[in-house]
């Protein structure tokens, strides 16, 4: 067993464990795009007009709403993969134990953990076309570049479910899931450019923030939504996807050692 | 040693030679050997922990074996899991039905991974969903079927690549009597039609009802195998005979019985005795003036083998 195995997938079934997770969806998505929604709004009417009113001056050369509202997008394409990556997967793996039922088929671990990432980015795919759309109504996206979140929303879904696939399989209780939360998702959340620019911090600071995956979700969103795609971006979209294709092997490492037990 | 091909033909729906699975320290199968033929329900008896499940596991590719060899359908198991996988159908001792979706979603969904598709799956799905009797519970949510129910549905959904090798782990426990002869049922007819089915229980009249062969396993290891009345004939011959008495006069009591009896076990308050008639046996213990204050003939059954070989009961 190596780390190389978990990129041994089989599209075709790796696509029929996405094809369930979409006919169990079919139920529950009016409810959990909306509640999903819920969130980035608050903040962006909280902090947006409530704290904006004291940043007069914008960033950058935009109105301080204008600067929080991409990165708000990219932190509901965060939420959406993290929380099926932590307590959707968990529940799946450990509970229902439906990794199991899927591996007596033909599909080993692997097709199964690559059609629950491909599930994830989908489900992050989704939520960006809506916080997009919400944010259009609002007057806040000027560029077409937009039009290019999605995908790369895409990208930042696999990116996180691999990220957060690759603690849960490790947690033995479900109450383990909340440190990821809390030491892992929340300060991306609050470090990660959304609110400010990193260049306000202190270096040290700085670079740990740049080790931040959400970070350069938040700058490319920033760039593609305020017209402003420069060569940069594409640096920020490489680090995501070396990062995901590094990441990806992890879970079924862990797991396959312990689905022995 | 067996020959399992002969010439492309696979003879053996399973062979395994030395079979161990170790999960760290503990070593949970123990270097077992046996070999199913085709056609045929092969029965694995023994109590909780025997390392049953853990068998079951490596067969169909969930957890890999230690050490040994471990052949399913002429395919080694470690090489071929996928191909494996397509050939056989698994019900698991644990539910792992999805709870969300309707009886019918939860087998349309799982017939995909095998490449069945479009009519072929929804006719199949229809037909299958009659064979255990849910038809009526197509569009009920799994999580509000009952327990007899779900463990149905599991069976349709094992059938759904219609695969020659079926292997049901402790497919009955907890199982209400009617879902329970449903079952055994469909088992049988499984086999008539050509379909090897292996099976696990702790069940001894399960066991005995349902398997051709069998084997009884305790601690990891094989410690008996043959044709189940066979093995009761073998160890105990036909009849028990049970005698509420005091242990003090077992001693007394085994010795008037003399030839009678092939084996005698003291289980709580009884003494229990085995032989090919227990009439006679009777006869004998009240002849000595043994006045027990109950007794009772019946036929010997694998869970007194099981006792006489191993000093336990299967318990539940």
């Amino acid at each position: 067993m190596s780390y190389l195995s978990g990129y041994r997938v089989r599209p075709k079934l790796a696509f029929r464990v996405w094809q369930r997770e979409v006919t169990l969806y079919k139920r529950i998505w009016p409810s959990t795009i909306l509640s999903s929604l819920l969130d980035p709004i608050m903040y962006l009417l909280a902090l947006g007009f409530g704290l904006g009113a004291y940043v007069s001056q914008g960033i950058g050369g935009h109105s301080y709403l204008e600067f929080i509202a991409p990165g708000l997008i990219a932190s509901s394409v965060m939420y959406a993969a993290a929380f099926e990556g932590a307590w959707n997967s968990y529940v799946r793996m450990f509970v229902e134990r439906s990794y199991e039922s899927m591996m007596a088929t033909p599909a080993e671990l692997e097709d199964v953990l690559a059609g629950e990432f491909a599930w994830g980015a989908t489900r992050a795919f989704l939520y960006s076309i809506v916080m997009l759309l919400v944010l259009r109504a609002f007057g806040l996206v000027h560029s077409w570049y937009a039009l290019l979140i999605p995908p790369i929303a895409v990208l930042a879904g696999f990116m996180f479910m691999a990220i957060g696939l690759s603690y849960t399989v490790r947690c033995r209780h479900m109450d383990q899931l909340t440190f990821f939360f809390t030491l892992g998702v929340t300060p991306m959340f609050l470090f990660s450019a959304i609110f400010f620019p990193l260049s306000g911090l202190p270096v040290p600071v700085q670079v740990v923030a740049w080790f931040s995956p959400l970070y350069h979700l938040v700058e490319v969103t920033r760039g593609l939504a305020l017209g402003e795609a420069g060569f940069a971006l594409f640096g920020h979209f490489a680090w995501m996807l070396v990062v995901t294709v590094l990441v990806w092997g992890l879970p079924a490492l862990a797991l396959r050692k312990r689905l022995q037990t | 040693m067996r020959a399992s091909h002969v010439g492309d033909r696979v003879v053996d729906a399973v062979v395994a030679r030395g079979l161990v699975k170790s999960y760290g320290d503990v070593q949970a199968v123990r270097g077992i050997d046996f070999v199913v033929p085709r056609g045929s329900v092969f029965g694995f008896l023994g109590p909780n922990g025997a390392g049953k499940s853990s068998t079951m596991r490596m067969l169909y590719g969930l957890s890999p074996k230690t050490s040994g060899k471990l052949e399913v359908l002429g395919m080694d198991v470690s090489k071929r899991g996928r191909e494996v996988k397509r050939r056989i159908g698994v019900v698991p001792q644990e539910a792992n039905l999805d709870e969300d979706m309707t009886t019918r979603e939860n087998l349309r969904s799982y017939g995909r991974f095998f490449d069945i598709t479009g009519r072929v799956l929804r006719e199949r799905v229809e037909r299958l969903l009659e064979y255990v009797q849910l038809t009526e519970k197509g569009d009920t949510v799994v999580s509000e079927l009952s327990g007899g129910m779900k463990r149905r549905l599991l069976i349709a959904r094992a059938l759904l690549n219609d695969p020659e090798l079926l292997i049901l782990d402790e497919p009955t426990t907890g199982l209400d009597p009617q879902s329970r002869t449903l079952l055994w049922e469909r088992i049988r007819e499984q086999r008539r039609e050509g379909k090897t089915v292996l099976l696990t229980t702790h069940y001894m009249d399960e066991a005995e009802k349902l398997s051709d062969q069998l084997v009884i396993m305790d601690q990891g290891r094989i410690i008996e195998r043959g044709a189940p009345r066979d093995l009761v004939t073998k160890h105990l011959g036909r009849e028990a005979l049970e005698i509420t008495v005091l242990p003090e006069e077992d001693k007394r009591i085994v010795a008037c019985v003399g030839t009678l009896a092939m084996a005698h076990e003291r289980f709580g308050e009884d003494l229990r005795l085995f032989g090919q008639d227990g009439e006679a046996m009777l006869s004998a213990v009240l002849g000595a003036g043994v006045k027990p204050e109950r007794h009772l003939v019946r036929r010997a059954t694998l869970e007194d083998v099981f006792l006489k070989l191993t000093g336990r009961g299967l318990g539940e």
